[in-house]
């Protein structure tokens, strides 16, 4: 008991302070999404938060080495579900990503991202460097890549496929594979994309030639993010202040409180909110950093930090310049600020897992 | 290994860095640099505008009584950015709301205009039923809404129609910004529009992104027009529009006083208040085509020979400007003579020895032809413009035609030839190529029982005029003469003599239609009655009361109704008790 107390006390309240903050938002966010509605959201939004801060919690306590230990196992139980998902999977908005779990919906591929980090983290960890100048030797962690990244994009959801890969390619980068690969990669990836676009659903095909020219077609697939651009510029520097938005309580935002949450965020506290919110996500990334950077010779505990923290900062970053109309909207949701229950319990299974990497490099 | 790895998560850094600019950058773009294009999106997402259209002012008759005010119009408007739903909604509301062809049509037009409003008007004139039944089901129409309007009514459907004109949409006007506002298009209406008109105003509707209202953001009243006080007496112009039933003519009445027009009634007349809501084509061409052209305002726009009126300015210039004896006599056989022709009077066995006050008094046409032998054309139209013959008289309405007042010059221009002196002795007698308005031969009548030159006015209220420089004797002379024709027994009005204290005087005419041949003069003229209506002449009447102290100046044109002794004097005489009895 008392050696919980003192993992508890050693924690990094700095850190679990700021992540509560950004969670905090999402909480006011959400309110205001659903203001003059029923609150039904709102309530399961409170619970949800209430649910991933306790899980975190708990998941600081536990030591890095158990999730080292059980790294594949864990995969492999995030593969069966993903398969399970894609043959039986709960359909929604045209795609297979639910698994309904006693009426509530799960998402797999949000956790996988989780198991599919750590189990890279292990495969490199166990690695001699010098054996990754060896092709033959990268087959296993690119097929460790690639099965889920598969599974997901044929949900289909872009979003979280595209943000597994890019995570999987920081990871292969820190883990000092040779650039050569990477240069490999990408003239693979040219050669594929031809087919992985006839791959993609219509819809998906849309979305991403909007990108280009939202405002062709503003009544169509461009209205979404002419809309969001609307709302974010009509905030200006204050903002229109809390539940006063015109453009979501009008309904002219799609989906305020899950992809669009950071629109309203935007139109309800101007580029002050916005800034600050950019502000909080960086500091958050800038304290991993700082974490795991001091393990110079832990590289499972270096990789997994980096991961968690680049899949939470792209993650971030995406869904903003997704709802600005920089990247297209491929739908994905902002971490701990938009409603969704799947996506805020990986973020804050992550953040525990950082919790107790931060525990650890204390006794360094 | 371990600088390696330290450079390449830098290199990590730069590029979380990087991608961190390009989002703060694109915010800073669109929320500070772009802020006001995007407020302004936003707000025109949201806020819907309708135009008010203002209330025209009220116009009022002489004694305060409303003529022309206005009703409240229950309107139905569209959601402009949805406007393709209408015909569906049309399709929808048909068994509970009445459209007609005409509002089909309206609807039709009103989709392709260019108009500030954000709503478009697909139905007016709701009746309580409509209302009622709208109020029930407007959740089921979530882009429409009940608005409401001030609208043109008039009190009386015909008495003052041709008057006061009516409203209506300004057509052949590309993008006007009001396209829904009905101004003046004839009458008063038109001539005081701007006065009338107001100003617009509107309400700012906050809407979603489906278009259903939310709220009114705010409005700006619109100003209604300025009411409008008339010369008009509305007691005299129903009682004309009574007598003229069944008549096709004019009733104008002027005060002496101040030029103050108290009666202009065209018969004759069409409902202006169908008009105002929106009249049919096939009522306007059936207006159009019929043969009594009941939309002519007879009062300033109908041209009649004034027939003998007119003699009282022909000898009114003989004792003025050619020193005429009054006293002298011409011997009236029923005929004169001039060059190879022969001159008519109106009474065949002749009026026998006559002066110029019996030839007034008689209107003997005689007497005139042979006066007419020492006239000159060109002296005689000038000095007819005195009482604007030939010319608009400038009352304050609008399309007032100026009639014909021959000279040389103008049967030069017109005809392409010389004047003939035997034309002189048409003209003497008020017939031949003059053409005069109703409103010129009472405006005659004014001025001669005045000797100012008095302009008619339907809303002006003017006491002073200039004289007209003639002398008080022979202006006494004319009137003396005048009031023998309705107070002698000898006199061609003596039965419509005034009942009561008040005395009247007046003048007969004849306006003659036809001419009648050489034959028919031997075989007899061929009576009034016994003609084709369109050959019958028209009586004419004109007159002002009280005798010693002119207040009124009226006439009356009954279209081919005969002798103006017959029906217009009679007339006349029952407007003229009304007025002088009441006001």
């Amino acid at each position: 008991m008392t050696e919980i107390i003192i993992k508890l006390k050693n924690l990094n309240w700095l850190f679990i302070f700021l992540v509560s903050f950004l969670s905090f938002v999402g909480l006011v966010m959400i309110y205001s999404a659903t203001f003059g509605e029923e609150s039904k959201i709102f309530i399961s939004h409170i619970y949800k938060v209430t649910f991933g801060f306790i899980l975190m919690i708990l998941v600081s306590l536990i030591d890095v080495e158990f999730w080292k230990k059980n790294a594949y196992l864990f995969y492999f139980i995030g593969l069966v579900l993903l398969l399970w998902v894609t043959f039986y999977g709960y359909l929604g908005k045209g795609a297979r990503r639910w698994i309904n779990f006693y009426g509530l919906n799960f998402q797999p591929s949000e956790i996988m991202k989780i198991f599919l980090i750590i189990s890279l983290a292990k495969f490199f960890d166990e690695k001699k460097f010098q054996e990754s100048r060896d092709y033959f030797f990268l087959i296993l962690p690119i097929l460790i890549v690639t099965i889920p990244f598969i599974l997901v994009l044929i949900q289909p959801d872009l979003g979280t496929a595209m943000l597994i890969l890019f995570v999987s390619v920081v990871i292969f980068f820190v883990s000092g594979i040779n650039w050569k690969f990477f240069a490999f990669s990408g003239f693979l990836s040219i050669v594929v994309t031809p087919y992985l676009w006839g791959g993609l659903k219509d819809y998906q095909k849309q979305r991403i030639l909007t990108l280009f020219n939202p405002e062709n077609d503003p009544l169509g697939s461009g209205y979404h993010i002419t809309q969001s651009q609307i709302a974010i510029g009509s905030g200006g520097t204050f903002g229109k202040g809390w539940t006063k938005g015109t453009q979501s309580h009008l309904d002219f935002l799609p989906e305020k409180h899950t992809d669009f949450i950071f629109s309203m965020l935007g139109e309800e506290f101007g580029f002050l909110g916005t800034l600050s919110v950019i502000g909080l996500i960086c500091l958050i990334t800038y304290i991993t950093y700082h974490i795991t950077s001091s393990f110079i010779h832990n590289n499972f505990n270096r990789i997994v930090g980096y991961g968690i923290i680049t899949n939470f900062f792209f993650a971030s970053l995406i869904n903003m310049s997704m709802v600005i109309g920089i990247l297209p909207i491929v739908g994905l949701p902002l971490p701990l600020v938009s409603y969704g229950g799947s996506s805020m319990l990986t973020y804050f299974i992550g953040f525990g897992i950082i919790l107790s990497l931060d525990r650890e490099s204390n006794y360094l | 290994m371990k600088k390696k790895s330290k450079d390449e998560l830098l290199y990590l850094d730069y590029q979380k860095t990087f991608f961190t600019f390009l989002v703060f950058g694109k915010l800073f773009y669109l929320q500070i640099l772009q802020k006001s294009k995007y407020g302004k999106l936003s707000d025109t997402n949201r806020i819907k505008l309708k135009i008010v259209y203002p209330e025209r002012g009220i116009i009022f008759d002489l004694y305060d009584k409303p003529i022309a005010s206005n009703r409240i119009d229950y309107q139905l408007s569209i959601f402009k950015d949805k406007k393709n739903l209408v015909y569906d909604y049309v399709k929808k509301l048909r068994g509970h709301i009445n459209f007609s062809e005409m509002d089909l049509e309206s609807i039709k037009n009103n989709l392709n205009e260019q108009d500030l409003s954000d709503f478009i008007t697909i139905k007016r004139n709701l009746s309580w039923n409509e209302l009622e039944f709208f109020e029930f089901m407007k959740n089921k129409f979530p882009f429409l809404i009940i608005t409401k309007e001030k609208v043109r009514n008039y009190e009386e459907d015909l008495i003052f129609s041709h008057v006061l004109g009516y409203v209506g949409f300004k057509k052949d006007v590309t993008k006007i910004k009001l396209s829904n506002l009905k101004v003046g298009i004839s009458g008063i209406e038109k001539k005081l529009d701007s006065k009338l008109l107001g100003k617009d105003g509107w309400i700012k509707f906050e809407t979603d992104s489906k278009g259903a209202v939310k709220k009114e953001l705010n409005k700006k009243y619109a100003v209604p027009g300025a009411n409008i006080k008339t010369n008009l007496i509305s007691e005299i112009q129903s009682k004309a529009s009574d007598e003229m039933r069944g008549i096709r003519g004019a009733v104008v009445m002027i005060n002496c006083q101040n030029g103050g027009v108290n009666c202009l009634y065209s018969s004759p007349s069409f409902n202006n208040n169908e008009f105002s809501d929106g009249i049919s084509l096939k009522k306007w061409n059936l207006l159009l085509d019929d043969e009594f052209n009941p939309l002519l305002n007879r009062c300033i726009a109908g041209l009649y020979s004034p027939g003998s009126t007119y003699k009282l300015v022909t000898a009114l210039h003989a004792i003025e400007n050619q020193k005429f004896n009054k006293n002298k006599k011409f011997l009236c056989s029923g005929h004169v003579s001039f060059g190879n022709r022969k001159f008519h009077c109106w009474k065949k066995e002749g009026h026998g020895y006559v002066n110029l006050h019996e030839a007034i008094e008689k209107s003997c046409d005689c007497y005139f032809y042979n006066l007419a032998k020492s006239v000159k054309i060109d002296d005689l139209a000038k000095f007819s413009s005195l009482f604007s013959y030939g010319q608009t008289t400038g009352i304050d309405i609008p399309n007032e035609f100026k009639g014909i007042m021959p000279n040389r010059e103008w049967k030069i221009k017109n005809r392409n030839e010389k004047w003939q002196k035997g034309e002189t002795l048409n003209t003497v007698i008020g017939q031949g190529f003059m053409l005069s308005t109703p409103l010129q031969i009472t405006l005659m009548t004014a001025r001669i029982a005045t000797g100012k030159k008095i302009i008619p006015t339907i809303i002006s209220n003017k006491k002073e005029f200039e004289n007209l420089n003639i002398s008080n004797e022979n202006l006494e002379f004319i009137k003396s003469s005048m009031f023998s024709v309705v107070n002698n027994s000898t006199g061609t009005a003596f039965n419509s003599k005034l009942s009561g204290n008040y005395k009247m005087a007046g003048k007969t005419g004849t306006s003659q239609v036809r001419r009648i041949s050489l034959e028919e003069r031997e075989d007899g003229v061929i009576k009034n009655e016994e003609l084709n209506y369109k050959l019958r002449d028209h009586s004419i009447f004109t007159c002002f009361a009280p005798f010693d102290k002119p207040k009124y100046s009226l006439s009356v044109i009954a279209e081919h109704m005969g002798s103006g002794s017959k029906v217009a004097a009679p007339i006349a005489k029952r407007i003229m008790e009304l007025a002088l009895n009441k006001y």
